[in-house]
């Protein structure tokens, strides 16, 4: 694998934990919680960073880079689902904006540049070269990998809160498993 | 039909990433196929509600 497939990768993994922090930042400390809707999507971005996080445990694979894409573009139909239940005047949105935009309405965006980074990098010619087996993480790679296991960890623990062990509702208003 | 807990997805990304962490690469990836499967089938579960209702 080369430097620069193994950096961007990892500058790849970092970004869909700051847009996984920001969320439960948004959930724990304003108190909004996500809809099911929301909730898929945050389930894709944890998929798109499995992807990017085999590439820097295991060292570049396509199938990596196929779990990142795919990932990605099920987000796109997610948040594309939602901005459409939204587009038409007078329906309404869902929760509060940041910078403008709703939360979907960036998840849409950041989905695309997902898929269209990942796709970016398989132009990295030679990283390939080593294969999967040899590789050797780092430190750094290993600290990376747990950080975002931690995030997905916590956005299971937060859903299972919220909607139990059945369907969440459109609109939810507590956690359901601390309510009973 | 069969409804799955929103939790489902989540709770299976979880499992491959700590496999993926553990070292077991493959058997990684086959679980996100899973989890892969349950997010879809738990879009389309959202996706239908509404226009059964409709109907």
């Amino acid at each position: 694998m080369t430097a620069l497939a193994r950096s961007l990768n990892a500058l790849a993994l970092l970004g869909i934990c700051a847009v996984l922090g920001i969320a439960f930042y948004w959930q724990l400390a304003r108190g909004e919680l996500p809809c099911p809707l929301c909730l898929l999507q945050r389930a894709a971005f944890v998929g798109a960073g499995l992807g990017f996080m085999l590439n820097v445990r295991f060292g570049s694979s396509e199938a990596h880079y196929g779990v990142a894409i795919v990932s990605a573009l099920v987000g796109v139909a997610v948040a594309a689902r939602q901005v459409l239940l939204h587009i038409v005047p007078g329906t309404g949105s869902y929760g509060s904006a940041l910078l403008g935009w709703h939360f979907y309405t960036w998840a849409l965006v950041a989905f695309f540049l997902i898929a269209l980074f990942a796709a970016g990098l398989l132009f990295i010619e030679g990283q390939f070269a080593e294969g999967v087996s040899d590789w050797r993480p780092t430190a750094t790679a290993q600290v990376l990998g747990w950080v975002f296991v931690l995030f997905a960890l916590g956005n299971a623990v937060s859903t299972l809160l919220e909607c139990g062990f059945g369907p969440c509702p459109d609109n939810p208003t507590g956690y359901e498993l601390l309510q009973k | 039909m069969l409804v799955l807990p929103m939790a489902v997805p989540f709770i299976v990304l979880v499992l491959a990433a700590i496999v993926a962490m553990l070292g077991l690469r493959r058997t990684a990836v086959w679980v996100w196929f899973l989890a892969l499967a349950a997010t879809v089938y738990v879009l389309q579960s959202h996706l239908t509600y509404p226009l059964k209702v409709v109907l």
